[in-house]
C-alpha cells in the first residue's frame, strides 16, 4: 500500500498539538511507515500545493481570510482531521466571542494594529466539512493515532466516549482530587483522554468539552461546597473550553 | 476451586469467535447487505429460529444480529447487516470469499414446539423482517405442522422491501396469507399504503386462538398490540423479538438489561405477557 | 481446619517469604487513600488500611483486559494466568469476590476472569480501621465467608491465622507459625465480631425486606429527587465490588496489521451505556438520569438479590465515598425507601 501523503496546517493556535505529536516518540516513528509528511511546520520547511491524502488542521477559524485557505486545503485533501480544542470547538480563543473589548484587554495600546484584527473564533467545521475531530488541549495523541489507523483501514466512524472523565480516573485508580481537598471539573468533562491530568495532580479543565448530559448545576454546588471555590468562579470555571457551546455564554 | 483444574488451561474464553466464510453477499436495499455464511472448519451451525449471533470483524468489533435463515439447512446461515455504525460498516465492506467472525448462537429463539399446530400471524416492520425470516422459512418448510399462517410486512418505502425474491414467492404462495404495506409509496407502487396496522382489516381469521410474532421498530409495538387486544388475542400468545446493543451475548456485559432481564439470555424473543410491565422493554 | 499464630515480628518475614515465591498484591498507601497493588517492598503493606479506591476484583479482571489478539494470520486467546497472592482482603470484600465469582461463572463460564481467579491465593484480613462510609455489619452480615484460603485477624502481639483451604495450608511454608491458643482464637473472634458491630453506618432492614420494598418503590418519586445532583459519571459503578458490566472494543497496533480486542469496565450510570443505534439515529432505553440511578439500586437490591439470596452489596461504602455529589450512599437511599 502506498504511503498516505499527510500535511499539517495551523490556524489560530499555539501549535502545541504539533509539538505534542512530535514528542510522541516511537509510535509516531512507526507511523511514518504508513504515512509521508509533505508539510509540517514544526518539523520541516517543505511546503505542498499538490493533492494530499490526509490534512491535519490545528487552530480555530477566526478570520474571514482563513476561509479561503481552509477551502483550498479541503479541495485537495481526501480526508480532513481537525485536531485539538481550537480546531474542534474554537478552544480557549472562543472566550473572546463573549467579551466586548478583548483586544484592549489582551493587547493594550497595540490593539488597533491590523494583524490583530479578527472575528469570532470558530471550529474548523464552521468553514469546511471535517471528517474526523480529535478533541483536547492538547489533543490526545493516542486518539489521533487510533483515527489515523482507522483512516488507513478506510473506516468512516471511530468510537470516542461521551461519558465524564470520572470513569477514566476511577478505572486507573486515581485518588479523587476531592478526596485530596482540591477541585476538578471531571464530573462534567468529556472523557477519552484517559484522565492524565488528575493522575498528575492537575485539575481537569474539561478541555474536550462537556460530557453527554452534563449536570452543570450540581457541578457548581460541588465546586463551592467541596472545592471551596467562590460562587462566581465556580459558575465560570467550565467556560474555558466550552464558550461556543453554551446557552449561558 | 483449585488451581489444578485444567479448565482454565484449555478454555479460550467466551469471546473466542469462529471464523466464517462469506459464501454470498448482496446489497438488498441501499443500506442493508444480506450475507450467507459457512463456518471455516466445516462444522454445522446449530441454532433455533430467532436466536442471535455476535458477528464481527477484527479491528472493528462485533455486533449482535438475529439469524435470518431457517436452521433446516444449517451448513450455511444468513444474516442481514444494516450499515449504520462503525462495525456494521466494516462488515458491509466484506464480499464473497472474505471472512468474518461469529460467536453464538445465543439466547432463546421462537418457541417452535409451542407454536406447532397453531394459527400463526407474523408482523414484521422494516429490518425486523430479518430475524423473523428464520421462523417464516421454518414454517414454510414444515407447513403441515402449523395452522393458518398470515404474514404482515411493512416498510418505509418500496426501496426498503428486503428479500425481494422471498416476497415474490410469498405473494404467489397459497401457504401463507401475505400482506404488505409501505408508508411512503413511489410512482410505481400499486400496493397498500399506510402504517402496518392498516393491514389488520384486510386479514381474516385473527382471534383468540392466533399466536403472534412481532419484530420491528420500538414505536410499532404499541400500535400493533392495541390492534391485537381488539381482536382478543391473549397477550400470552404474543411473542416479541427485542434488540439491544449486547457486547458479550452471554449475560455478563450488562448492556442488554431490561429491568431484571437480559435480552441475550432471557430473549431476544419474549412472551409479551412476561415483559409488558417492564418499563424499559419497549 | 487449623488456627495458627503469627507473631508481629514474624509478619514481615512471612510477607517476604510469599514475595519470594509469588507476586503479592496487597493494600498500600496512595496519597490520602489506599490501593491494592503489587508489593515492591514487604513493609509497604498496610494491613491497617480502611478501604481501597478500587475493590480487589481488579486482580482477576483489570479495568482493561485483553481478550483476543489478532493479526493477518489469525487470532488467539490471551488468557495467561500465573499464580499470585492477594493479601489483606477484608471480610466484606471476600464476599464481594464470591459474588463476582458467581456472576462470571453462572450459566456461561467466563474464563477471562475465572482463570485468573482460580490461580490466586486469597489471604483475608480483619478490619483494623473502618472506612467512614462502611456498613458491612448490617448487610449480608450472616453470609459465611467463602473462596479465600487464609484469614488473618490482628490481636494483641500478632495475628491469628485461620487456615481455610488446602491452598492456604501450602502458604504456611512461607513463614513461621505456632498453633494458636484457645484464648487467642477467642480474642480473634471477638475482634471480628466487634468490627461488624462498630460499622459507622447501618441499614435498617434485612435482605428480604430490602428486596420487596425497593422493588415496590419502582414508581416512587424518590429516584427523581435523589438523583437531581447525579453527574451520570459512573464513579459508583466503577468502584463497586459487585458491578461487573463492561464494554468491548477493538484496537489496531501501530503496524496497522495486528491488534487486540479488549474489554473495559463500564458504568450503567453513564448515558451512553443504554444506547442502541437504530435507523433513526441513537435511541436510549434509560435516557433520564433518574432511570439510570434507579436501575443501579433495583439491580443491587432487588434483581440480583433474587439470584444471590441477598443484596448484591458488601457494605464497603466505596460508592458513597466516590460520589462527589454525595447522593450515592446506599444507606441513605435504602433507609429512605424502607421508611416508605
Amino acid at each position: 500500500m502506498a504511503k498516505l501523503k499527510c500535511a499539517w496546517f495551523d490556524f489560530a493556535c499555539c501549535e502545541g498539538c504539533q509539538v505534542e505529536l512530535t514528542n510522541y516518540g516511537e509510535p509516531f516513528v512507526q507511523l511514518l511507515e504508513h504515512l509521508e509528511p509533505v508539510e509540517f511546520r514544526e518539523v520541516m520547511s517543505e511546503k505542498t500545493t499538490g493533492p494530499i491524502d490526509v490534512a491535519f488542521i490545528e487552530g480555530s477559524f477566526t478570520r474571514e481570510a482563513d476561509r479561503r485557505r481552509l477551502e483550498e486545503i479541503r479541495a485537495r485533501a481526501k480526508v480532513v482531521v481537525a485536531y485539538g480544542s481550537c480546531a474542534t470547538s474554537g478552544g480557549i480563543n472562543a472566550l473572546k466571542n463573549h467579551m466586548d473589548d478583548y483586544a484592549g484587554e489582551v493587547y493594550g495600546a497595540d490593539k488597533d494594529r491590523p494583524h490583530l484584527n479578527s472575528a469570532k473564533a470558530l471550529p474548523v467545521s464552521a468553514a469546511i466539512k471535517v471528517d474526523y475531530e480529535v478533541r483536547g488541549c492538547p489533543m490526545d495523541r493516542d486518539e489521533l493515532l487510533r483515527i489515523v489507523q482507522q483512516v488507513v483501514h478506510g473506516t468512516a466512524k471511530v468510537y470516542v466516549p461521551s461519558y465524564p472523565v470520572c470513569v477514566e480516573c476511577k478505572r486507573r485508580e486515581t485518588v479523587c482530587r476531592y478526596d485530596d481537598g482540591e477541585y476538578c471539573l471531571g464530573p462534567i468533562a468529556r472523557a477519552g483522554c484517559g484522565a492524565p491530568c488528575p493522575a498528575d495532580g492537575i485539575p481537569c479543565e474539561a478541555c474536550r468539552g462537556l460530557a453527554e448530559q452534563p449536570n452543570q448545576e450540581a457541578m457548581v454546588k460541588v465546586l463551592v461546597d467541596n472545592g471551596k471555590l467562590p460562587q462566581q468562579r465556580a459558575e465560570n470555571l467550565s467556560r474555558m473550553f466550552t464558550a461556543n457551546f453554551r446557552g449561558d455564554a | 476451586m483449585s488451581c489444578k483444574n485444567s479448565k482454565e488451561k484449555t478454555d479460550p474464553g467466551i469471546f473466542m469467535p469462529k471464523a466464517a466464510e462469506v459464501v454470498n453477499a448482496q446489497m438488498v436495499t441501499p443500506t442493508e447487505k444480506h450475507f450467507t455464511l459457512r463456518l471455516n472448519n466445516g462444522d454445522m451451525f446449530d441454532y433455533q429460529p430467532g436466536q442471535i449471533i455476535e458477528a464481527g470483524r477484527f479491528g472493528f468489533g462485533e455486533i449482535p444480529l438475529g439469524l435470518s435463515s431457517s436452521p433446516v439447512n444449517a451448513k450455511t446461515f444468513d444474516i442481514v447487516v444494516r450499515n449504520i455504525g462503525k462495525v456494521s460498516q466494516a462488515l458491509c465492506e466484506l464480499n464473497t470469499g472474505d471472512t468474518m467472525t461469529v460467536r453464538g448462537p445465543f439466547g432463546n429463539g421462537f418457541p417452535v414446539d409451542e407454536l406447532k399446530g397453531k394459527d400463526i400471524l407474523i408482523i414484521a416492520g422494516g429490518i425486523g423482517l430479518c430475524p423473523v425470516r428464520s421462523m417464516i422459512q421454518y414454517i414454510l418448510q414444515h407447513r403441515g405442522e402449523f395452522g393458518r399462517f398470515t404474514l404482515f410486512f411493512g416498510a418505509r418505502t418500496p426501496q426498503d422491501l428486503l428479500f425481494e425474491e422471498d416476497l415474490e414467492q410469498w405473494r404467489a404462495s397459497t401457504d401463507v396469507h401475505y400482506f404488505e404495506t409501505v408508508d411512503r409509496p413511489d410512482k410505481a407502487w400499486q400496493g397498500n399504503v399506510g402504517v402496518i396496522t392498516t393491514l389488520f382489516p384486510q386479514a381474516a381469521g385473527i382471534g383468540p386462538d392466533t399466536h403472534v410474532i412481532i419484530c420491528g421498530p420500538p414505536v410499532m409495538y404499541k400500535f400493533v398490540i392495541a390492534e391485537l387486544d381488539k381482536l382478543k388475542v391473549p397477550r400470552g400468545h404474543v411473542f416479541v423479538d427485542l434488540e439491544r446493543r449486547m457486547k458479550c451475548g452471554v449475560g455478563k456485559c450488562g448492556h442488554c438489561q431490561i429491568n431484571d432481564k437480559y435480552v441475550c439470555l432471557d430473549g431476544p424473543v419474549f412472551r409479551f405477557s412476561d415483559i409488558e410491565n417492564l418499563e424499559e422493554a419497549i | 481446619m487449623t488456627q495458627q499464630f503469627l507473631r508481629d515480628d514474624d509478619l514481615m518475614p512471612f510477607v517476604e517469604g510469599l514475595m519470594n515465591r509469588y507476586p503479592v498484591i496487597a493494600p498500600v498507601a496512595k496519597r490520602t487513600r489506599f490501593v491494592f497493588e503489587k508489593l515492591i517492598a514487604a513493609d509497604d503493606l498496610r494491613l491497617d488500611y480502611d478501604t481501597t479506591v478500587l475493590p480487589p476484583k481488579k486482580v482477576f479482571f483489570p479495568s482493561r483486559q485483553d481478550l483476543i489478539h489478532f493479526d493477518q494470520q489469525g487470532f488467539s486467546a490471551c488468557i495467561e494466568p500465573q499464580a499470585q497472592v492477594l493479601m489483606g482482603v477484608h471480610p466484606h470484600d471476600i464476599k464481594g469476590i464470591a459474588m463476582s465469582d458467581r456472576f462470571y461463572s453462572d450459566r456461561h463460564f467466563d474464563n477471562n476472569y475465572m482463570a485468573y481467579r482460580q490461580v490466586t491465593y486469597i489471604i483475608g484480613s480483619s478490619v483494623q480501621q473502618h472506612y467512614k462510609y462502611a456498613f458491612f455489619g448490617s448487610i449480608n452480615a450472616d453470609k459465611p465467608l467463602s473462596g479465600h484460603d487464609l484469614f488473618m485477624t490482628k490481636i494483641d502481639g500478632g495475628y491469628v491465622i485461620e487456615v481455610v483451604s488446602d491452598k492456604g495450608a501450602e502458604l504456611l511454608a512461607c513463614g513461621s507459625f505456632s498453633e494458636a491458643s484457645p484464648a487467642q482464637i477467642a480474642e480473634a473472634e471477638a475482634v471480628n465480631a466487634a468490627a461488624m458491630e462498630n460499622c459507622p453506618q447501618k441499614l435498617n432492614g434485612g435482605s428480604a425486606e430490602i428486596r420487596e420494598k425497593v422493588r415496590a418503590a419502582y414508581e416512587s418519586p424518590l429516584w427523581d429527587e435523589m438523583s437531581e445532583d447525579c453527574f451520570s459519571c459512573g464513579s459508583c459503578n466503577i468502584v463497586c465490588p459487585t458491578c461487573y458490566c463492561f464494554d468491548v472494543q477493538d484496537e489496531w497496533n501501530v503496524d496497522g496489521a495486528s491488534g487486540c480486542r479488549f474489554r473495559l469496565w463500564d458504568a450503567c450510570l453513564t448515558s451512553e451505556f443504554s444506547e442502541v443505534t437504530g435507523p433513526g439515529g441513537t435511541e436510549n432505553f434509560r435516557d433520564k438520569r433518574a432511570e439510570r440511578y434507579r436501575h443501579r439500586y433495583m439491580r443491587k437490591a432487588a434483581y440480583l438479590n433474587d439470584q444471590l439470596g441477598g443484596p448484591a452489596c458488601t457494605g464497603c461504602g466505596r460508592c458513597s465515598g466516590a460520589c462527589t455529589a454525595d447522593i450515592a450512599n446506599p444507606v441513605n437511599v435504602i433507609n429512605k425507601v424502607l421508611e416508605q
